[in-house]
């Protein structure tokens, strides 16, 4: 038999058989579907998350305060200096008054406490971005001295111990990511191999006729892993529209601290959504590899 | 054709089979024959390499089933054909179906397997049942599906499981005329039977199993 003869008939086989045991696909397809939104969903937090320390990790930010009564020419003057600087910038100024409300607002309903203060302390600063820190070979230190020496600035500040753990942080959320990620592979292909166990079980009669008439034991399994990939593919399209669907109901896509832009929250890249697809289609195929070859040990002789 | 040598077949420590030596010759039409519970059904498994002797040699066609792997296994019972007691038919799937299975896991043809698979339901008369499911058929031609299936391949032999159990005498001659005309055209064919009708007045060898031991051949 030739071989794409043989997987034609394969092929309508597996169809055949999704057609008429739908409802036992349907089960197994909304299972994959289930555990495979909770895979997507992970996926989606840790590529926001990992994204975020990474670009922390190539940006430094640094907080410019200003001295008190500073003009407005100086400011300027100022504002260009920083621009100019390399891979520098201003993601945003904070006047005092905006400082002053900032800090009423973290302080909640604590904020009694401030009403006894008649001028406001706070200074005006700026929040300059570094971005690319390494390409730039921005020596953080020797940038803070830089900027304090500058006309109208106060004081520079940046957390150097933030910066050192960064390394630390990005690590752990790479390991913390493969980890969790793998556990959340081996648990769907649990749920897939055992589910399709049930569709197996429930034609064992026919796998065992067709060894009695001498199908080779790829004939036998070739439907049933066509079928597990197919289940695979379609639990992963449907997962995929859901995580869709909750991703652009997302209230804020933004996460902002004290009025400053933290984060963004984006949804999965294509690079990720092609590997999403191609997970789902793995697992259904190593899930049914591993079903029937579970069954056959039983079935063969 | 068939040859057992010195075969035993334990299940625990009861034995099923015990010394058991026979040849059977290319051509040769045979009845195994003995109470419930001789060892006919288990012979016959030992033949078709869907048990293991605890004991002994088989050899089928001079291929030793002791020593054959998993696959080779598969491609010699394409070329052995086998009648169950319970007809093993497929009840989600028609008679034309389920006959031409036994094609199908060899790879043939979609032109051939059609083919062939209507002449198998013409040899057995059961033309106009092609689209039939198999509950939807009486006892007797369910075994003639079973048959078809057995022959379709040209099996160079044919092992059948008490075939006329639980059939009525004029279908059950119907069958013995289908196995009859099937070993003229050169299969050999090995019968287990303990119905004594059936064996009244055959020239046929007998081979005859009590408590696992053959007492006539």
């Amino acid at each position: 038999m030739a071989i794409h003869r043989v997987w034609i008939y394969h092929f309508k086989n597996a169809f055949l058989n999704i057609i008429n045991n739908r409802l036992i696909h349907a089960v197994s397809i909304g299972t994959i579907s289930v555990s495979l939104l909770f895979f997507g969903a992970f996926i989606l937090l840790w590529v926001n998350l990992n994204g975020w320390v990474v670009q922390w990790g190539q940006s430094m930010t640094l907080s410019v305060y200003l001295k008190e009564g500073v003009e407005r020419k100086a400011t300027e003057k100022l504002e260009s200096a920083l621009k100019s600087l390399p891979g520098a910038e201003i993601r945003g100024f904070v006047s005092k008054e905006k400082a002053w409300s900032n800090l009423m607002e973290m302080l909640g309903s604590q904020a009694r406490l401030l009403e006894g203060i008649a001028k406001n302390p706070l200074p005006a600063s700026y929040e300059v971005l570094f971005r690319d820190v390494s390409k730039h070979h921005i020596d953080p230190k020797a940038i803070k001295d830089k900027i304090e020496r500058m006309e109208g600035v106060d004081e520079v500040q940046y957390s150097e111990q933030w910066l050192e753990r960064l390394e630390g942080v990005i690590y752990f959320v790479e390991l913390a990511g493969l980890i969790i990620g793998a556990l959340l592979c081996i648990a769907v292909l649990f749920i897939i191999s055992n589910t399709l166990r049930l569709t197996i079980y429930s034609r064992r009669d026919e796998i065992e006729i067709q060894k009695l008439v001498g199908a080779t034991d790829w004939f036998v399994k070739a439907p049933y892993m066509i079928e597990g990939s197919v289940q695979g593919v379609l639990g992963g399209g449907i997962a995929f529209c859901i995580l869709l669907v909750m991703y652009s109901l997302l209230p804020v896509k933004t996460i902002h601290l004290f009025g400053l832009p933290l984060m963004d929250i984006i949804f999965l890249p294509k690079p990720y959504i092609i590997a999403f697809f191609s997970t789902g289609f793995l697992l259904g195929l190593l899930g049914s590899f591993i079903a029937i070859t579970r069954s056959f040990r039983f079935e063969s002789r | 054709m068939i040859q057992l040598f010195h075969v035993s077949k334990a299940f625990g420590t009861d034995y099923a089979l015990k010394e058991i030596s026979l040849r059977i010759r290319k051509g040769e039409f045979v009845f195994i024959t003995g109470p419930s519970g001789a060892g006919k059904t288990t012979l016959l498994r030992l033949m078709f390499g869907a048990e293991q002797p605890t004991e002994g040699q088989i050899l089928m066609n001079r291929i030793n089933l002791n020593r054959i792997s998993s696959s080779k296994l598969d491609l010699l019972r394409r070329r052995l054909g086998f009648v169950f007691q319970d007809f093993k038919l497929l009840k989600r799937k028609t008679v034309f179906q389920n006959v031409a299975l036994a094609l199908e896991v060899t790879g043939a043809r979609l032109a051939l397997t059609r083919r062939k698979t209507r002449q198998m339901l013409k040899a057995v008369g059961l033309t106009v049942k092609e689209q039939a499911f198999p509950l939807q058929l009486s006892g007797g031609e369910q075994q003639r599906v079973a048959i078809a299936r057995a022959i379709i391949n040209d099996p160079l032999i044919l092992l059948a499981d008490e075939p006329t159990g639980n059939l009525d005498p004029d279908i059950t001659r119907d069958i013995m005329i289908l196995f009859r005309s099937i070993n003229l055209r050169g299969t050999t064919v090995v019968i287990a039977t303990h119905n004594r009708e059936l064996l009244r007045n055959t020239e046929q060898r007998i081979i005859m199993l009590e408590k696992g031991r053959i007492v006539h051949q």
